[in-house]
């Protein structure tokens, strides 16, 4: 009895370190960044790093000044929003088709691109969109994001289809549905929540995708993360508007992120069969 | 309402064969009931009406149209499922609306249909809940109400109610046999318990391995099984088999050589044969009262039922059942004298089964 108890106050502790650890090996680098924001340029590289300082805006201010941010995040928001809609359009119906058909290598395809090198696909879309002219081009930069939203969104349905009970698709087509109509009025509100969980994602991981961008945008349609890449210089890095531009980058994900936990949670598909 | 034709059917998946070249007519208005052990084919055939399988090869006729290449959303079919697959973000009344609005059908006369089924079906102060906030039964009867509402050609239920306990089981039976009364519609049922079996049915489709053994009125089934399997399977407690022989003009079982008196024909069978499978149902043992008039032998256990009491007793190597009166209560180890009712007991094929007459 007693050693029980002894052996679940170790687990506790031990689970609470684990915690502990983990949140500071994840959360040092962000507070850093965020702190670093808000310090005045001198600061930032002093060693050992000052943790008690009178906050500046300086940093933000610089960064509005020297370089267009709003145009920039404006076209993070254009190639984000088109990459993840991209997706989305042809993820949900290919996730429902490999959940409805059991064919897997589809999806598996996908998902072997998605693991692949960015630097894989980089070279021939290069050639592909210089030769059509359109190097530079927003469309060029939704198209290869695709790469990035199009498995996250079929990877994170295609368990939220395949929970549907294939007696409740059985039961729609024997009422008169055909598989589009399956797809559009049985399929697509039971699976709501997964499929605004796989838009976050998508928006998350394309909003913070630096390579494409790097090569295939030009001075107007430049990315956030590829326009920041812009203040490491090769004799001098600003490390201030760096660390504001990089907080500023991070807002958005870090959003969504918190909003994703909202919809993990609600289970749509309760009381469909028996129970 | 239509009949249901099916003919030279056979549905493999791979290699396998689960149902081997089948025939079968169901009549219009028909209720008929598939029954049999867990792997027998008979949901399989049911979805294959439904259209939910493809056929391997044959043909199935809804009415006098071929549908082998139909699909299920055009075969005017309703079907209640197993689990009752109810659309978990649709309210009652939509679950049931739902078929009606996919056939373009006027919003007046399909609130009208759904209110009279759900009438029927005692559901109407459910209609705005969504299925999560509705028991078991109520579920069930939605998922009734959606077939029911459709008017369709012919209903199919994939054992409907065998997720419900046992005093709904026995309700919602006599509801759904009620129901078939009123609405007039072929039906076609599946189950694997024999009770449902015999008391919903017109005609029973006993089936084991994907092959009919014996399609039949449940009187039929029970009085003159076909063969030992479908002896066995309907009737519980199950029909009692001893190895039987013809000696001296006599049956004498082939173990212990207890003398069994056998109706004419059931003897007929066994003269010609010389051995075979006696078949007695528990409830064709009367207690002898005088001990020279029937079989003796050891009670093992006792199981008062209220209406009727089982008896437990081990003959000629078959642990055997006698269901007697209630009145009887033998002790565990009492010697009885049991007397089968010799114009009803059956004799098979000890080979195939096949019965003997």
């Amino acid at each position: 009895m007693t050693d029980a108890v002894n052996t679940d106050r170790w687990i506790r502790w031990l689970n609470l370190v684990q915690l502990v650890l983990a949140g500071v090996i994840i959360m040092t680098p962000t507070v850093w960044m965020v702190l670093s924001s808000f310090k005045p340029s001198f600061e930032v590289t002093a060693y050992p790093p000052t943790l008690i300082f009178t906050p500046t805006l300086d940093n933000y201010v610089e960064l509005t000044k020297t370089t267009p941010f709003l145009s920039y995040a404006l076209n993070s928001l254009i190639v984000t929003v088109g990459s993840t809609a991209l997706g989305l359009l042809f993820g949900i119906p290919a996730a429902f088709a490999v959940s409805w058909t059991r064919i897997s290598w589809p999806a598996i395809l996908t998902l072997a691109a998605r693991m692949a090198p960015g630097t894989l696909f980089l070279l021939p879309w290069y050639v592909m969109f210089r030769q059509v002219g359109m190097i530079g081009s927003y469309t060029a930069l939704i198209l290869s994001h695709a790469v990035i939203t199009l498995p996250i969104v079929i990877w994170v349905l295609l368990p939220s289809f395949d929970a549907i009970p294939r007696s409740v698709f059985e039961a729609a087509q024997v009422d008169g549905c055909s598989v589009t109509r399956i797809l559009w009025r049985i399929a697509l509100p039971l699976v709501a929540s997964g499929i605004a969980v796989s838009a976050i994602l998508a928006f998350v991981f394309s909003w913070n995708y630096f390579l494409f961008a790097l090569v295939l945008s030009n001075g107007d349609t430049k990315t956030l993360i590829a326009a920041a890449f812009n203040f490491i210089g090769e004799g001098s890095t600003q490390w201030g508007a760096l660390m504001a531009a990089a907080t500023l980058i991070a807002l958005p994900p870090l959003v969504l992120a918190a909003l994703v936990q909202r919809w993990l949670v609600s289970g749509l598909t309760l009381g469909a069969v028996k129970g | 309402m239509a009949s249901i034709s099916i003919r030279n059917l056979t549905k493999r998946y791979g290699n396998f064969t689960v149902i081997p070249d089948l025939n079968l007519e169901i009549a219009d208005h028909e209720f008929v009931v598939f029954v049999g052990p867990s792997g027998c084919g008979k949901s399989t055939l049911l979805r294959i009406i439904a259209g939910l399988e493809p056929i391997s090869s044959g043909d199935l006729y809804i009415g006098d149209t071929r549908v082998n290449g139909v699909q299920a959303a055009q075969r005017d079919i309703a079907m209640v499922f197993q689990d009752y697959a109810l659309y978990p973000h649709m309210r009652v009344y939509d679950n049931m609306s739902f078929a009606l609005e996919l056939r373009g059908t006027p919003k007046a006369e399909i609130d009208a249909r759904v209110k009279r089924a759900a009438a029927l079906l005692h559901i109407e102060p459910y209609l705005d809940r969504k299925p999560k906030e509705l028991s078991g039964g109520q579920r069930q009867r939605v998922a009734m109400g959606r077939a029911i509402v459709r008017n369709p050609k012919a209903f199919l239920f994939d054992e409907p109610l065998s997720n419900l306990d046992a005093k709904l089981r026995g309700q919602v039976r006599a509801e759904i046999k009620a129901l078939s009364q009123e609405l007039k519609t072929t039906m076609v049922f599946v189950t694997h318990d024999q009770i449902e079996a015999m008391t919903m049915a017109d005609r029973i489709v006993v089936l084991q391995s994907g092959t009919i053994q014996q399609y039949d009125t449940p009187e039929a089934v029970y009085e003159r099984p076909a063969n030992q399997f479908v002896a066995g399977f309907i009737g519980s407690p199950a029909m009692n088999f001893f190895p039987v022989e013809w000696r001296q003009e006599r049956a004498i079982l082939s173990q212990g050589g207890t003398v069994v008196p056998l109706g004419e024909e059931t003897a007929n069978g066994l003269r010609r044969a010389g051995s075979a499978v006696l078949g007695i149902r528990p409830e064709h043992f009367a207690v002898a009262t005088d001990a020279a008039d029937g079989i003796a032998v050891n009670v093992k256990l006792v199981e008062p039922l209220g209406s009727d009491t089982l008896i437990h007793f081990d003959l000629a190597g078959a642990a055997s059942i006698a269901r007697v009166d209630p009145s009887l209560r033998p002790k565990v180890g009492d010697r009885l004298s049991l007397r089968p009712q010799p114009s009803r007991t059956h004799l098979f094929d000890a080979a195939n089964g096949r019965v003997l007459r």
